[in-house]
């Protein structure tokens, strides 16, 4: 067969330039916005995703890590009844009011207490053993690096949460939190830092470790709602991160205004590149008539240029790929949060060659012009 | 075709047809109950004024175009009863188009052009590559079969474009004005393909042009004026174009 698309599209290349340049920034424009959506909510999640652990267990309905309630703490021995389960861990998150030495008036702060050891699951992937062994001190807390100058404090230095004292001995990164900023304690901290005589004491979240090459999915559904033990429920930690991310996403209307520009991208993108290709078959248009009279159906010429409108999305793609690619090595090093994960970037990929696809169509519609009896003069 | 020789059988007929044309309230009549009979082995030519008819009916008796009234039947069939997808296999099947513009698809080399429609008949490839060669060699641009559009003069053009059309082999070649877009020498050259055609292949060539140095090279000349046919002369007598044709059908 004769690569008519093809070779047209490589032969005429100018003419089709519009087109990919706009399929090119409509999937750039696409994936990028997705990315640094994905990078800011997923700060969301930085409890479950900075920690190891398969399993959270948790308040029933609880929508976002930062609204868990706390639990029974006897749910931790039927937990550790489970066969699968090789560690179970308590999570104290607790809301707080700081107040630095410096004046920087009072901070709304998320309080984390976790279990200091050096091999504890929570925040395992954030802070290192060294770290990790200065919260053993009373009142010791870490903050984010980022984070001292919101909250007024040098290393050393002490605050109020609560109205308890408290001492910074330490700070780390990637603890910094959407909403409010986040403040690592030991769990005897935060216990004492709960100002709710209620909770007090009383782990948020129990956080498991199951055997390797456990399939946490079935353990969670097999852990689910066990009479007894007081309201809780079992997510495996990737689903509860995910609810998490999904919950600050549409509650605080970024997942729409994402929808919605992702929308406009499409539409302008299919615009511009439907109207290119529109301009190329117009161009050939006596030509694609000529094959007409000779007998080749609308049907084949449709395809010939649905054919042109995938080079023109493919071609976009990779464009796309590339420049997207050095902006988000570019964007890591200087500590934007961006973050691609392959189904997200699959959408996209797919949401470019839809508009290829689209446009196409639209301007297969030109080849109705495509009439033989109009070259007979 | 041998029966053809002996009693010779039109191969594309007119009969009582009109075609008007309608644009706004004015309807113009094109064509008024025309009748005509066109023969194998023969180049046909309509001449006439501009604004004559004579486009339409080549339009009309080539399947293009609609008619109002009348039938037209060609190779048999009724074409002017088939519908949309019916006649597009029909002129892929048994019908070649040569257009006053060239109408090449400038990324396509010359060979491409005339593969290109091939394809569509569903050949396997060796045979549509055999096919086109053919047909450019005949046509005189072997030589040149890998060069764009842009390399190639308005002559040649014409040649690829006689070539694409007679590539498949179609026992109904229409050409449109094939000479107005060309020097003298270059018309001259095209007018003689599509005479040998006609006679070496058997194949119903009709031609509309107004051009006068075509009409001495034409097998006969319909002269139409206001959708109508006002003469019809003969300038080698039938039986001739159709013994050749026996010869070349004949093993």
């Amino acid at each position: 067969m004769v690569a008519l698309a093809r070779k047209t599209l490589i032969y005429e290349w100018r003419r089709f330039l519009p087109a990919i340049l706009a399929v090119g920034f409509a999937g750039l424009l696409q994936v990028l916005q997705a990315a640094l959506v994905l990078g800011i909510f997923s700060s969301a999640s930085v409890y479950i995703t900075g920690s190891h652990g398969d399993l959270w267990v948790g308040y029933p309905g609880t929508q976002s890590v930062d609204q868990g309630r706390a639990l029974d703490p006897n749910v931790e021995m039927r937990l550790r009844m489970d066969p699968a389960v090789t560690r179970v861990e308590p999570f104290i998150w607790l809301d707080g009011d700081w107040r630095g030495d410096q004046a920087t008036g009072g901070v709304s702060v998320y309080v984390s207490g976790i279990d200091p050891r050096d091999n504890s699951l929570m925040f395992a992937r954030v802070l290192d053993a060294e770290l990790r062994s200065r919260l053993r001190e009373p009142d010791g807390v870490i903050v984010d690096r980022a984070d001292l100058d919101k909250l007024g404090v040098r290393v050393g230095g002490t605050a109020a949460i609560n109205g308890h004292r408290v001492r910074v001995v330490g700070v780390g990164s990637g603890l910094r939190a959407l909403g409010g900023v986040n403040i690592i304690a030991s769990l005897e901290t935060a216990a004492r830092l709960d100002g709710d005589p209620a909770s007090s004491g009383r782990p948020t979240y129990l956080v498991a470790e199951l055997a390797p090459h456990t399939d946490a999915a079935s353990v969670a559904r097999r852990l689910r709602h066990a009479p007894g033990f007081g309201p809780y429920d079992v997510w495996t930690s990737r689903a509860f991160a995910r609810r998490t991310v999904l919950y600050w996403m549409f509650d605080t209307g970024a997942g729409a205004g994402v929808l919605f520009l992702a929308g406009i991208v499409f539409l302008v993108g299919a615009v511009i590149t439907s109207q290119t290709l529109v301009a190329a078959v117009a161009g050939s248009v006596r030509e694609y008539a000529t094959l007409n009279a000779l007998g080749v159906g609308l049907p084949a010429l449709r395809w010939v240029v649905l054919e042109q409108a995938f080079w023109v999305g493919a071609l976009g793609l990779l464009g796309a790929s590339v420049v997207g690619g050095v902006l988000m090595v570019i964007a890591r090093a200087r500590d934007v949060p961006v973050l691609l994960s392959m189904p997200v970037t699959l959408v996209c990929a797919l949401l470019v060659m839809l508009l290829a696809a689209v446009s196409g169509l639209a301007a297969a519609r030109a080849l109705r012009r495509a009439d033989p009896a109009t070259l007979l003069r | 075709m041998n029966a053809s020789a002996m009693s010779p059988i039109p191969s594309l007929t007119a009969h009582g047809v009109a075609r008007a044309f309608v644009s706004g309230r004015i309807r113009t009549n094109i064509l008024h109950d025309l009748s005509i009979d066109l023969y194998a082995g023969e180049l046909t030519l309509i001449s006439g004024p501009s604004g004559c008819g004579k486009s339409t009916l080549l339009a009309v008796l080539s399947g293009l175009q609609r008619i109002d009234a009348g039938r037209v039947t060609a190779l048999g069939n009724r074409i002017d009863e088939m519908g949309q997808r019916e006649l597009e296999r029909f002129r892929l099947l048994h019908t070649g188009f040569v257009f006053q513009g060239f109408n090449l698809f400038p990324a396509l080399s010359a060979l491409e052009q005339v593969e290109l429609p091939l394809h569509y008949l569903g050949l396997p490839a060796k045979d549509v590559r055999e096919r086109a060669l053919r047909a450019l060699e005949e046509v005189g641009m072997g030589a040149r079969s890998r060069l764009r559009p842009t390399e190639l003069s308005g002559g040649e053009k014409q040649r690829v474009a006689v070539a694409r059309a007679m590539a498949k082999e179609p026992e109904l070649l229409f050409a449109d004005e094939p000479t107005s877009a060309l020097d003298a020498a270059n018309g001259q050259m095209v007018i003689d393909m599509l005479h040998r055609i006609a006679r070496t292949h058997g194949t119903t060539v009709l031609c509309v042009s107004h051009d006068p140095r075509l009409l001495g090279h034409a097998d006969r000349v319909l002269s139409m004026e206001d959708g109508r046919i006002l003469s019809d002369r003969r300038n080698s007598p039938l039986a001739p174009s159709h013994s050749v044709n026996q010869q070349a059908s004949s093993p």
